[in-house]
This record gives C-alpha cells, sequence and structure tokens, in this order.
C-alpha cells in the first residue's frame, strides 16, 4: 500500500535531517499544548520537556527503522503519543492520587491509528534494547562492532579472528537474542496486538 | 532451535544461499510455525539493531538539537525558580571543551612505561542539574566526588539514583565510584548498561570500560573495548594514546 505523506510529515523529515530551523517549529507551535497538559496533570516543565524530547526520539527511530510516513496532522498525533507517555510515566511513579484531567481533543481513527503503531514500535524497540542488554559483553561486543562496521571481513579482522567464526559467532549471538526475545512476556503482549 | 538454523538465517538474509537452498528455506518457512516465527524475529532484530548502530552519531547529534530547542522554548515555572534550585546547568559544550584542555595536559603529563590504571583516570568533575526535591543529596554528592571521597559519593549517587531512575548521567558516576572501590563486578555492569544505550555517555562509558579492564590488568580485553571506541568520540584520542602503551 502507497501512504500518501500528509503535509505536516515535513515534521518527520526534519527529525531525520536534525533540521533545527524546522524542529523550533515543532516547539513553537505544539510543545505549549503539551506543557499545560503536564502542568495540570502532576508534573512541571522538566518532565514536559523529558516527554517532549522521549517522544520526538521514538519518532526518529520509527522513521529511520521503518521510513514511518506521516499521514495524518502532527498536532494531534503528537500530542496524544506525549500524553499517552505522561499517564505512563505517572503510573510508574505510582502515582495513584492523580485525578486525570481530561481533555475535549478529538482523534480521528486515522490519528489513533498511528499513534497506536508508533507505540507498537516503541515497545517492540524496548524490547529489543532491553534483551540485548541481557547478552553476555562478549555477544554485545560483538554485535555492536558487526552492524557498526557493517563488513565482516573487516569484523574478523579487528577481532582477531577468522570470517568463518565471525559470521557463526554473529548468527549465534544473534540466535541467543532471539531466544531471548521469544521467551519474553513483553513479546507475547505485544502479539496480542 | 539448533545454532544451524540461525546460520542459515543469516545466510538467507545474506542472499547467500543457492536458488535451490532458497526454495528448501521458503518452504520451510510455510510449513513450520515454530521456524517461520523465529526467523521474522531474527529479520526483526537484525533491521534494528543495524539501525540503532548505524545512527548512533546522528542520533546523538538530534538530541543535542531537541535539548538546546527544549531548554529554549520550554521555561520553567516560576514558582520553581527557587534559589539553589539549579546548582550547576550541565552545559555540554563547556564541559567538552574543558575535557579536551584537561585531556591535552593529561598528555604532557604522561610518563613511558607500563600504563596503569591513575595515569589515565582523571574524571570531569561531577555537576548534576537537580531535578528533584534532592537537593542535598546532589550536593553532597558532588562534595563527595569532587574530593575522591569515592565511598560518601556512590551512597548519595544511590538516594539520588532512586528518585531518578533513568538518569545515565547518575549510573555513569556511580559506576566511577564503584571502579575507585575497586568493585569491579557492580563497575563493569553500569558502564556495559551505559556504553550499549542511546545516551550522550556511550562512548565515556566505553572509555571506562577500558579503564575498568586496564586496573584489572586485563590488557587484551581492554585493548579489545579501546578498539571499539569511534574516532569521533571524544575519548578517542585518550584510548588511542592507552592502545599505544599495551
Amino acid at each position: 500500500m502507497i501512504q500518501k505523506p500528509h503535509e505536516d510529515h515535513i515534521y518527520i523529515e526534519a527529525l531525520l535531517k536534525n533540521d533545527s530551523r524546522v524542529l523550533s517549529k515543532i516547539y513553537e507551535k505544539f510543545s505549549h499544548k503539551i506543557v499545560s497538559y503536564v502542568r495540570n496533570n502532576n508534573g512541571n516543565s522538566d518532565d514536559a520537556q523529558d516527554i517532549i524530547q522521549e517522544t520526538l526520539v521514538t519518532i526518529y527511530h520509527q522513521a529511520k527503522e521503518k521510513n514511518f510516513i506521516l499521514t495524518c496532522p502532527f498536532d494531534a498525533y503528537f500530542y496524544l503519543l506525549c500524553k499517552r507517555r505522561w499517564l505512563n510515566e505517572l503510573k510508574k511513579r505510582g502515582n495513584n492520587r492523580v485525578t486525570i484531567l481530561e481533555d475535549n481533543t478529538s482523534i480521528t481513527e486515522e490519528q489513533e491509528q498511528q499513534v497506536e503503531e508508533t507505540e507498537i514500535f516503541e515497545q517492540q524497540h524496548q524490547l529489543f534494547e532491553s534483551k540485548f542488554k541481557e547478552l553476555g559483553a562478549k555477544c554485545q561486543e560483538l554485535l555492536k562492532t558487526t552492524f557498526k562496521i557493517k563488513s565482516m571481513e573487516k569484523v574478523a579482522e579487528i577481532l582477531g579472528v577468522t570470517y568463518g567464526y565471525a559470521r557463526k559467532k554473529k548468527s549465534q549471538c544473534m540466535g541467543k537474542l532471539t531466544q531471548l526475545v521469544k521467551d519474553s512476556n513483553e513479546f507475547h503482549q505485544l502479539k496480542a496486538y | 532451535m539448533k545454532d544451524d538454523s540461525y546460520i542459515l538465517f543469516d545466510n538467507y538474509l545474506n542472499k547467500e544461499l543457492s536458488a535451490s537452498e532458497i526454495i528448501s528455506f521458503e518452504e520451510k518457512r510455510n510449513s513450520d510455525a515454530d521456524f517461520k516465527q523465529e526467523f521474522e524475529i531474527y529479520k526483526a532484530l537484525e533491521t534494528s539493531l543495524a539501525s540503532k548502530f548505524e545512527n548512533e552519531e546522528a542520533e546523538k547529534e538530534l538530541k543535542k538539537t531537541i535539548s538546546k530547542l527544549g531548554s529554549k522554548y520550554i521555561k520553567p515555572e516560576n514558582s520553581v525558580k527557587k534559589k539553589g534550585k539549579i546548582i550547576s546547568l550541565f552545559n555540554y559544550k563547556n564541559l567538552m571543551v574543558a575535557a579536551s584542555i584537561a585531556l591535552l595536559i593529561g598528555f604532557f603529563l604522561f610518563n613511558n612505561g607500563d600504563p596503569v590504571y591513575s595515569d589515565f583516570s582523571n574524571h570531569k568533575g561531577l555537576e548534576l542539574i537537580v531535578r528533584g526535591d534532592n537537593n542535598e543529596a546532589s550536593l553532597k554528592a558532588q562534595e563527595a566526588f569532587n574530593s575522591k571521597n569515592y565511598k560518601e559519593a556512590l551512597q548519595q549517587l544511590t538516594i539520588l539514583s532512586e528518585t531518578n531512575t533513568n538518569d545515565t548521567e547518575i549510573e555513569l558516576y556511580k559506576g566511577i565510584c564503584f571502579l575507585e572501590l575497586n568493585i569491579y563486578v557492580e563497575a563493569d555492569v553500569i558502564f556495559d548498561a551505559i556504553s550499549s544505550g542511546n545516551s550522550a555517555f556511550v562512548n565515556t562509558a566505553t572509555w571506562y570500560k577500558a579503564l575498568s579492564m586496564l586496573k584489572q590488568e586485563q590488557f587484551e580485553a581492554c585493548k579489545y573495548v579501546l578498539k571499539t571506541i569511534p574516532e569521533s568520540a571524544d575519548e578517542y584520542k585518550q584510548a588511542q594514546k592507552l592502545l599505544k602503551k599495551l
């Protein structure tokens, strides 16, 4: 399916290109509403800043890895992502006494769908990150070197092993990682979507 | 699943199978649900890790931009502008400049001979932004760390890390304290976690991982870790210097 990008896709491109001129527009236009929401719900401006940053980095990851195309206005999409992230954060902090002030932003099905796509991407991303850290130090180093350098011939040279051995080790480490992901509870929750 | 399967996945993704091998691979994928699931995970991991490590530097740059914009456009509440709330602004650029100067000075002071940990362990001073209500712990931690009282610093940093669970800077300095106190297992766990993460401290943590190896006199492991520090890192020169001596 060919998706037609919304004109606000420029913000996604700005993230990919680290274009601070366009990125500053995100802050200028959209951050105010998010800061108000966080402040009205037991947070401060530092919290809001963190929430906005983390959300932008997540969108960046998704765009880099999955060629994410924004097909709806950025405003509602971004606001909803930040809002849900803040609610999660409050839950994590065990802040049960909080009464969440609901606001009347209406969202379309399409926006909801894009938000969910990003959230699922992030859950998967976090799962992979956390399982990677469970690998032994040697596997972590080997995989990191492999993906950074890309040429397995060079990797073998750096590690002082043969090409065949490096290849075998790499797929073994990837196999271990595959197992860790497959056996995790989070993976099965992801599948439930 | 056996290691052979993973080698097969790798060969398939690298397009190194012959036509007949591809056919039998795809047949197996269509008939064996478990094989298919593992292959899907393997493939997703491959894409995800490739993207992560290829874009590490770009991501760091983006984070810097975002962070600058954040401080420019999002002002703190007036009510929070109490005196002493912000102890010291973590100014990335200045710190880097200071660190480079410290590095340069370091170069001139090095002796020749076998490298030892103390030749390379010039820690950046600890300067924390206070975000919560833990002013006291932050101050104590900084004071203790900067006067090399690592036991006390570790205690205070541990208090801080309880309320700032994802603060990489606090974690990193905890690691340095462990390293100074020769509690290597804890130190290595922290440096490993940070160096495989996404923060601005990836290279610093890798460098400390190498220092930990050096202090434990695991010279080969130390060399290996040092070689993973990219040329773009601030720690690159130090790493090369140490490499030469090993």
